[in-house]
């Protein structure tokens, strides 16, 4: 069940993909602990900490997808795939990410569609409390016609739906490729503990070996 | 019926291999295109709300890491010795352990394979050991496991919360007893098996062990005395409660126990120490914990995102209130009702994830359930029970699949082992489903009479 990239640079994509996933969980757990301590002990409430974890979240799991997609870690039913031979299992596999395909592409166009004003004509609309950092002023420039952000513009964190779902589409096409050329027969797991029963099952093993 | 088609194509779509996240975005898509004129983006719209509107599901991902922290090593061991202290002297007991073990595991997770894997991984090698059937051992962990749904804090009655707008701290509390009772109600069955067939029986060990081993696994067993104290102390809402749970879990596992982090090798320590104590914020194993409950997460919120389109459609379509109509005009009373219920819930978890399935299935169930005087609560705990068998009967019982894995056996045979304990579980549903009150006293209790105002 292990799926090691063979190239280099799938190592580093990996690497950048898997500390993304636990930055992003680590710092929503941090932000919103902090807020209860900043509640009792200093007696005030950080104000953007519950908007800023919301769009980590939001960032964590429409991103996280895709990784998702890669490692095969999306769970499905498999009876009917493990009951058929292969010849069939492949057409159904196809099938199903041709079913993926069309799920992440209308998507996609959804996405932008909703995303697109919120950089154009709505560029103003800024999120309830999350201040602006001064580093990224220049974006007022770019969409703002110079006038600049009290707080977070709201196309920066809607951005996770595009980007999301544009990644999300590639991966789809890869495990496709994948699936056509024969290194795949199917895209889901049966179940969420799959790595952790082989782990189980491998010390099992070496405790035979051992004896 | 537009509706059946609807659900026609999610099953269809799954059943041909397609994750269930996605049978159930692109059947809503497909849905809303043919029958009216939303459009994509507001899809996409409710996608990301998903996130930004439902603030009670952002307690699952911190539920998740506080249950990966606990599950690094020694935590399982802990309670299972705890347990096998406690009980272990009776006829059967080390199968009886088993069940007080996944008890107690559940209350630290909220999650039923975890729970499974957890303590499944442990003890049935070691029953087996001591002469118990391999069939045997798989049968009560199996059913044993499902009770992590059903003990707070769980996963699933957090996603019952957020799709009904109930108060997670009531689901809470109305887990607590029936949690017990199921618990009771398996090491009972146990026992009477036990003394029938003879098995074996664990040394008595004593008090003196009883208290070391309580006194061991105690810094574990106090995250759920954090999470519900804080809850209905009002100290904190219950996400942050799940937040400060993680946090918790996280010390401990780092420095009381070091089961992880940069103490789990014994060491120098001196002036460096303080070094190393600082070092928990970017050890390796803090990354890896904080990786894999990152990566269910994902697994998990996606699949909910994406059930809540599909509800988004359903009422928008006003398909729940067309169910009721339909429902109260063919004179259904509270007790079909619940039987109908029952009925599609155990056939919904046989091949779906709880947590989509309660998604999709609230909404629809839940205002004919206010008409009809169900209490909410009551409701919620009747669903999660029903999750719960679904878990441990074919073809996709999760729970089977899990245990199959664990005890090294085939499913077919899991499902074998597993069918007499299901029997146990049925009375529970039975007993669960027209006895309100176990499930209602104790958050009327503590928090006073609910307020129903839908």
């Amino acid at each position: 069940m292990h799926h090691e990239p063979t190239s280099r640079l799938g190592q580093v994509i990996d690497d950048i993909e898997e500390t993304s996933i636990a930055l992003c969980l680590g710092l929503m757990t941090l932000i919103t602990f902090a807020n209860v301590v900043a509640r009792y002990v200093m007696n005030s409430n950080i104000l953007w900490a519950l908007e800023l974890t919301v769009f980590l979240f939001a960032w964590l799991v429409l991103m996280g997808a895709s990784y998702a997609v890669k490692k095969h870690i999306h769970i499905g039913v498999d009876v009917v795939l493990n009951a058929v031979s292969p010849g069939p299992r492949k057409i159904l596999a196809i099938l199903s990410v041709a079913a993926c395909l069309a799920f992440s592409i209308l998507l996609l166009i959804g996405s932008w569609n909703y995303w697109y004003p919120f950089i154009t004509e709505r560029a103003w609309l800024e999120t309830e409390d999350i201040p602006m950092p001064g580093m990224f002023m220049f974006l007022a420039d770019w969409f703002n016609e110079g006038e600049r952000y009290e707080k977070v513009p709201r196309f920066i964190p809607y951005l996770a739906l595009p980007l999301g779902m544009a990644l999300l589409t590639f991966r789809f096409l890869q495990v496709g490729w994948q699936i056509i050329t024969g290194k795949l027969d199917k895209i889901i797991a049966s179940h969420e503990v799959e790595e952790e029963i082989e782990q189980v099952r491998a010390q099992a093993e070496d405790k035979r070996e051992d004896l | 019926m537009d509706i059946v088609l609807l659900f026609a194509m999610v099953v269809g779509l799954m059943l041909i291999g397609v994750p269930i996240a996605v049978s159930l975005g692109l059947s809503s898509m497909i849905f809303l295109m043919m029958l009216s004129d939303a459009s994509l983006a507001s899809v996409a719209q409710t996608l990301f709300s998903a996130f930004q509107g439902h603030y009670t599901l952002l307690a699952i991902p911190f539920f998740i890491l506080a249950s990966v922290f606990m599950s690094t090593g020694g935590v399982a061991h802990r309670i299972i010795r705890f347990a096998i202290a406690v009980v272990g002297s009776f006829r059967g007991g080390l199968a009886m352990a088993s069940v007080f073990a996944c008890m107690m595991f559940a209350a630290l997770s909220g999650s039923s394979p975890a729970t499974v894997v957890a303590i499944g991984s442990i003890v049935i090698a070691g029953m087996v050991k001591v002469g118990y059937t391999k069939e045997f051992a798989a049968g009560v962990i199996c059913n044993a496991g499902t009770l992590g749904i059903l003990i707070p804090p769980s996963i699933v009655m957090v996603v019952y919360a957020a799709a009904t707008d109930v108060s997670v701290g009531r689901m809470f509390l109305a887990g607590v007893i029936p949690g017990l009772m199921a618990g009771g109600l398996l090491m009972l069955a146990i026992y009477a098996f036990a003394v029938y067939k003879k098995l074996p029986a664990q040394p008595w060990a004593g008090w003196s062990e009883i208290f070391e081993a309580a006194r061991d696994a105690s810094w574990g067993l106090l995250l759920i005395v954090i999470i519900l104290g804080g809850i209905y102390g009002g100290i904190f809402t219950p996400t942050e409660a799940a937040a400060v749970a993680a946090i918790y879990a996280f010390l401990i596992a780092n420095f009381i126990y070091c089961d992880m982090g940069p103490f789990k090798e014994k060491g120098a320590g001196g002036a460096m120490i303080l070094w190393r104590g600082l070092s928990i914020f970017w050890h390796k194993d803090t990354k890896k914990s904080l990786f894999e409950a990152g990566k269910l997460t994902i697994m998990l919120l996606f699949i909910i995102a994406n059930a809540l389109i599909l509800k988004h459609v359903l009422t928008e379509e006003r398909i729940p209130q067309m169910i009721t109509e339909a429902m109260l005009s063919a004179g259904f009373g509270p007790i079909m009702f619940l039987v109908v219920v029952n009925i599609l819930l155990l056939i919904g978890g046989q091949f779906m994830e709880p947590s989509g399935l309660l998604i999709i299935v609230a909404p629809l169930v839940f205002p004919i359930a206010i008409t009809l005087g169900i209490d909410p609560i009551h409701l919620g705990i009747i669903m999660v029970v029903n999750m719960e068998i679904g878990m441990i009967t074919p073809p996709v019982g999760l729970n089977l699949f899990v245990t199959a894995g664990v005890a090294g056996m085939s499913m077919l045979n899991v499902v074998r082992a597993a069918a007499p304990w299901l029997a146990i579980m049925f009375l529970f549903l039975i007993i669960v489903t027209y006895v309100p009150i176990v499930s209602t006293w104790l958050p009327t209790l503590m928090m006073g009479p609910e307020i129903i105002t839908k």
